[in-house]
């Protein structure tokens, strides 16, 4: 880069990390959106020259970026100095902002439909895609659009390692136009959109929870095959096989701090806060529920999806016999969904109505939506 | 009739926005009117019942849609339920494939034919809230759209509804289209848990019966709380 230009970048750099303190101390944010939104106004190229010179591994997915990418930090970090994106902040300003810090390594997490463009701006070494199925369909519109995407991206960097979950078979797609690839299955799981193969438009041909399409699109020939588990089971893994393709040392990772939750007390009745925000991952969260008392938040905000119709996607049936309380924007929604599949809850105003409505001592398991477990964690 | 039969037609094709919730709702509704309801889920390789009382098409993909297309045109069997007064609600590319003919995966295909329309691409997606008035019912009907097809009627059908908010067909004008016992619609919600009082209507339809009305006011809360906030 020409003298000038690196002068430019600083400034950018400069103006762009005043900008993000200033949102910091007077809007009390977190800083990393204005930061990269700024430099990449002054400096629309400062990804791609941000990135020169350092390993970048990107982590991608509808699932679990958040939780797999602070995993995968620490993988890295046996290797060497790690930059890392801020939690959730997964556009390409959040990239821009992350790799304002020198590093040797950068593991950044990257939103679906943006990941095409990170990764013709950063050259990742390696690329872990966890999963692909139906989220925020108002912003996303189809899955197969966003695999399409992805199946795009990769062939245009026949440089890069993509290592992803192919039991998933929008992954698998991506997978199979990729030059250099580590395709690891779970022995085989039902996909909640798997109807159609991806590759060729076909009835997509199911046995059990393996599918082979006539095409040749399969879960059937992985390069690694492990035992099956859960999504926080199945993240841990593929963050450490990730970490092996650079020469990083497996790591013990605990499930729990992959599942995006935590425990709190509130006077007395201790919560498991769990974040919830699309079918698949409702789906996780209802399984993990033990004993009899739940809350669930409900939300319609951009990030949550602004529509509620995929409530009707999945069964609450496991909740029936359990003392279930519902709040959030959207709580006559999912009311009226358990309604009808005889779990009758009470609607509370807010979360802290909702807490205040068990017994102490009690254990609760809350599911709560994008906007509602942010807003509890802070 | 106290027994009536539901049949959801690839629930795993046409189940992408959530319409599979039809059949749950109007399940439920039935029991309220003494109704035994049983839902029926036929999948892509299934042959389709002949003795169905309410046929039910979801939103779907454009490559998902193109494989229940094919799977319905391997018989006459929805046709022929049509004509003995079976009822059948389609939503959004469910609508498109009773139509004659609809656009998806960048061509335009042949449809069942079941209504007088036809659907082409249109020039932006529609996403968005909906609220219109059904001359049909006689109310207001509340859902979410989210569709690029554009719809044109023929002159054999009528508008299922007017559409005060949204975009419903496209022109922004109707939403859907009806004949007979045959409804089209792009409202997702599903649109029978937004708005209960259509599901029945469907199980009038079905049954030939007038029912007292329901009291049901969680029901009755939510559709009234959408048709607020909606405007």
């Amino acid at each position: 880069m020409a003298g000038e230009a690196v002068m430019r970048l600083k400034i950018a750099i400069f103006i762009a990390k005043f900008a993000g303190q200033l949102s910091k101390t007077i809007l009390h944010k977190s800083g990393e959106t204005i930061t990269g939104r700024v430099l990449l106004t002054l400096y629309p190229k400062a990804i791609t020259e941000l990135a020169k010179g350092r390993t970048v591994i990107c982590v991608s997915g509808t699932n679990g970026k958040t939780s797999t990418t602070k995993a995968l930090v620490e993988i890295i970090s046996q290797l060497g100095s790690v930059t890392t994106s801020s939690s959730g902040s997964n556009l390409d300003r959040g990239a821009a902002s992350a790799l304002i810090s020198k590093s040797e390594y950068a593991v950044l997490e990257v939103d679906e439909l943006h990941l095409a463009n990170v990764i013709e701006q950063t050259k990742p070494k390696v690329v872990l895609l966890l999963n692909l199925t139906r989220d925020q369909l108002h912003r996303m519109h189809e899955v197969k659009r966003v695999a399409e995407r992805w199946e795009k991206a990769v062939i245009a960097a026949p440089d890069t390692i993509f290592i992803g979950d192919i039991d998933d078979p929008f992954v698998s797609l991506a997978l199979k136009a990729a030059v250099n690839k580590v395709a690891i299955s779970f022995g085989g799981r039902k996909h909640l959109d798997g109807a159609v193969c991806p590759a060729c438009g076909a009835y997509l041909n199911w046995i059990g929870n393996n599918y082979e399409c006539s095409c040749g699109l399969t879960n059937r020939k992985p390069d690694q095959l492990f035992a099956s588990g859960s999504a926080a089971y199945r993240n841990a893994i593929l963050a450490n096989e990730t970490g092996k393709l650079l020469g990083a040392k497996e790591i013990a990772i605990v499930e729990k701090r992959l599942e995006r939750s935590f425990d709190r007390d509130y006077k007395g009745i201790s919560a498991v806060i769990r974040l919830t925000k699309n079918p698949a991952s409702w789906i996780e969260a209802l399984n993990s529920i033990v004993g009899d008392k739940a809350i669930l938040i409900v939300n319609s905000q951009e990030v949550d999806g602004i529509d509620t119709s995929w409530l009707w996607d999945i069964s609450f049936a496991q909740l029936a016999s359990k003392q279930v309380i519902v709040c959030g924007e959207r709580s006559l929604d999912i009311a009226y969904r358990l309604h009808v599949e005889g779990i009758e809850a009470e609607i509370a105003d807010n979360f802290l109505s909702a807490i205040d409505k068990f017994e102490k001592g009690s254990r609760v398991y809350v599911l709560a939506a994008y906007t509602a477990f942010f807003e509890l964690v802070n | 009739m106290s027994q009536i039969k539901i049949v959801r037609i690839h629930n795993e094709l046409l189940g992408t926005y959530g319409d599979q919730g039809n059949a749950e709702v109007l399940a439920f509704r039935a029991k309220f009117h003494g109704i035994t309801a049983s839902i029926v889920d036929i999948s892509f390789n299934d042959t389709l019942p002949t003795n169905g009382d309410i046929y039910l098409l979801g939103g779907a993909e454009d490559a998902a849609q193109l494989l229940s297309l094919e799977a319905l045109q391997r018989d006459d069997t929805l046709n022929i339920a049509i004509e003995r007064g079976a009822v059948v609600l389609a939503v959004c590319a469910g609508f498109q494939i009773i139509g004659k003919k609809f656009w998806a995966s960048g061509k335009y295909v042949d449809g069942l034919g079941l209504l007088d329309v036809t659907s082409e691409p249109g020039k932006k997606r529609f996403i968005g809230d909906v609220k219109t008035t059904s001359t049909v019912l006689g109310f207001e009907l509340t859902g979410f759209e989210n569709h690029v097809g554009q719809t044109i009627l023929g002159p054999t059908v009528e508008p299922f509804g007017k559409v005060s908010v949204g975009h419903g067909n496209g022109d922004g004008k109707y939403d859907g289209a009806v004949q007979g016992n045959i409804f089209g619609t792009y409202l997702h919600g599903p649109i029978l848990a937004r708005n209960p009082e259509f599901a029945d209507l469907l199980l009038t339809r079905a049954t030939g019966r007038k029912y007292a009305q329901i009291t049901d006011p969680l029901a009755s809360r939510y559709a009234e709380w959408r048709r607020k906030v909606i405007k």
